[in-house]
């Protein structure tokens, strides 16, 4: 009963925020756009007609193969939109959620209530999941029919887009919890969250060039020991997409690229070619595993610093 | 740390209550009180006297350097009796995007209030403060007052043994602020402890049955209205002519000198008729001779005023105001 009221309690605190209706516009836009594409033979029609595209290689005996479209799915819609420019909103909108609850004189009555100071941070950790798992339904779901109505592509393992976007927020959120926490601040936890999630980004990519584009830089090995332990320790954010693509059945990158590409960007696109085919290959058990272990250690550091607060 | 004691009849009974910030400010400094249960309570001292910190140490919103002590029962901080427990704070900032009806159910589920009797109570207790008309209007929409009464509202959903209001009737016009009253002593005719903690002490005086007086982290005095000005009694006596030659000779007498009036501590009969001739005696003509007692504005000044004294005169002061 106390966790529903704080999860209902942040659900409509963000309903109240006209970011909330910005990201269900936007949900609906994009499933729109995509009902106003067409597949024919050979051919992509925009606008029902209005302009037309041909496309020999996303076709495959006269059918559309659904491989590629899952990939062109889960890269501009799950990767992209949602879990770029989307979680970017929802880190905005959800940044404020502890330093205003946390405001003297706010946070008086809540934790005068008969629920441990743990509990009250949970619960309101939750009504901040609560938020994207929203958004992320809506999203996915309104994509996901218009693929399948529109096109005939029933993609049912681009629905496991919607946990993997609240993961992704999540691994993100303990940053903002911890930082709102200590700072009390909703500049803070958003300039905070955005370092965190570029430096997150930065280090699995460099681990990338040391470990498969470039493995000649292994020799500096003070440099690499180093980002590969980083690795290791914070969140795989980029490895969601991997995963995306792992459950949707996509098809790899390399069947999106052209056969005229000069030979410096050649070797650039097969290494994240080659990253991309390994890490979807990798167990999600060690990504998301040790990902969820930084954010417990986060949260629990967020949680007491909570507990231990004076008000 | 917070210790256990064994299980008292208080519905509240601090004991030793200390907090300090920052290893410097001691905001509290062995705070002791006790109050009855079933009565009304008042705190009341002089800004910075720690009374807020001492409130929030009881609703778990500050932790406490030391204390032991119960509230109702149970020791301090035990979360099972916060459900016994209602609390209005000072300067309360409620969610603007909840209605009134709304915050009223979401503070009751956090105190576990079964769902059936939220909505009863709701309505009950919007009706009771006035605003079942705006209880389906956002919180900010709300006038200050309005909000105050939402707040205490809000502070008795759970049908609480122990309500612990901070400045309830902040923000309250004068009719306002008699319908708290009115709630208050209906709330302890009902059997509920109300712990109060008021600027207004006009408004104490009126419906508090013990009061307490926090001055610089310590409680200076701590009683009943009665007994904190029991021994305040004292005659004044207004007169004409110039007394100035014959301060000395009052102050001998124990009485004091103010422009034309002599205060004489004490109601006692026999000196104050010494008092009387005496005045007489030196050519003056007395006006008018009045018993005073202090008033719960006179008692705190006071304490305030002893708290400003070294230690061995303020004993001294406290045991003579003490009779």
């Amino acid at each position: 009963m106390q966790y529903w009221a704080l999860i209902v309690d942040c659900f409509r605190q963000s309903r109240d925020r006209k970011i909330f209706w910005v990201m269900l516009i936007m949900s609906i836009i994009v499933a729109g756009a995509m009902a106003c594409v067409g597949f024919e033979p050979g051919k992509v029609t925009i606008l029902f007609g209005m302009w037309e595209i041909d496309t020999q290689w996303l076709t495959a005996g006269g059918g559309l193969r659904e491989d590629l479209i899952a990939g062109i799915i889960v890269d501009i819609l799950m990767d992209t939109i949602l879990g770029q420019v989307g979680i970017i909103l929802v880190i905005i909108a959800t940044a404020g959620f502890l330093p205003t609850w946390m405001d003297r004189g706010s946070i008086d009555v809540v934790i005068s209530k008969p629920m441990s100071r743990w509990g009250h941070f949970l619960g309101r950790y939750l009504g901040s999941m609560a938020f994207i798992l929203f958004h992320a339904a809506v999203f996915v779901g309104l994509t996901f029919l218009a693929a399948g109505l529109r096109w005939g592509c029933w993609i049912p393992g681009y629905l496991w887009s919607i946990p993997l976007v609240v993961l992704l927020f999540s691994y993100l959120y303990c940053v903002s919890a911890l930082v709102a926490v200590v700072f009390r601040s909703t500049v803070a936890a958003v300039m905070l969250t955005l370092f965190a999630w570029c430096a997150f980004s930065g280090i699995q990519v460099t681990d990338d060039l040391f470990t498969t584009t470039f493995p000649e830089w292994q020799k500096y090995r003070t440099a690499y020991k180093t980002i590969h332990l980083a690795r290791w320790i914070v969140p795989k954010t980029q490895d969601i997409t991997y995963l995306a693509k792992r459950y949707a059945k996509a098809a790899g990158a390399e069947e999106f690229m052209p056969a005229d590409t000069p030979e410096n960007d050649r070797r650039m696109m097969e290494g994240a070619v080659k990253v991309e085919a390994e890490r979807i290959a990798m167990s999600p058990v060690y990504t998301i595993g040790s990902s969820l272990m930084f954010e417990v250690v986060v949260l629990l550091l967020a949680a007491w610093k909570f507990a231990r607060t004076d008000f | 740390m917070v210790g256990t004691t064994e299980m008292t009849n208080w519905a509240v009974d601090l004991i030793e209550v200390r907090k300090t910030y920052a290893r410097s400010i001691e905001a509290l400094r062995g705070v002791n009180i006790q109050v009855g249960r079933g009565e009304i309570f008042g705190l009341l001292g002089p800004n910075g006297a720690g009374k807020t910190t001492l409130v929030k140490i009881m609703m778990t919103v500050v932790r406490p350097t030391h204390a032991l002590g119960t509230i109702l029962g149970r020791r301090l901080g035990h979360r099972g009796k916060l459900a016994r427990t209602g609390y209005l704070p000072e300067n309360h900032r409620f969610p603007p995007y909840l209605t009134g009806m709304q915050l009223l159910n979401y503070y009751a589920a956090l105190a576990k209030v079964p769902r059936a009797r939220r909505a009863e109570n709701a309505e009950r207790l919007l009706d009771r403060v006035w605003l079942t008309q705006w209880a389906n209007e956002r919180v900010d929409r709300y006038s200050k007052g309005m909000l105050q009464r939402l707040g205490i509202a809000q502070a008795l959903m759970n049908d609480p043994e122990l309500v612990v209001l901070d400045e309830p009737t902040d923000g309250l016009d004068p009719v306002g602020r008699r319908d708290v009253r009115e709630l208050l002593v209906e709330l302890r005719n009902q059997g509920t402890t109300v712990f109060l903690n008021s600027h207004l002490l006009s408004e104490l005086e009126m419906v508090c049955d013990r009061v307490a007086i926090l001055v610089e982290g310590l409680v200076s005095r701590q009683g009943t209205l009665r007994e904190l000005t029991e021994h305040t009694l004292e005659n004044r006596v207004t007169f004409r002519g110039d007394a100035e030659p014959i301060r000395g000779s009052l102050e001998k007498l124990s009485a004091r000198l103010d422009g034309n009036t002599v205060t004489l501590p004490g109601g006692e009969v026999g000196p104050l008729n010494e008092l009387i001739d005496f005045l007489r005696g030196r050519g003056l003509l007395i006006e008018t001779v009045a018993p005073h007692r202090f008033t719960l504005e006179d008692v705190l000044v006071q304490a305030v005023g002893d708290q400003k004294l070294p230690p061995a005169k303020r004993a001294a002061h406290r045991k003579r105001s003490e009779g």
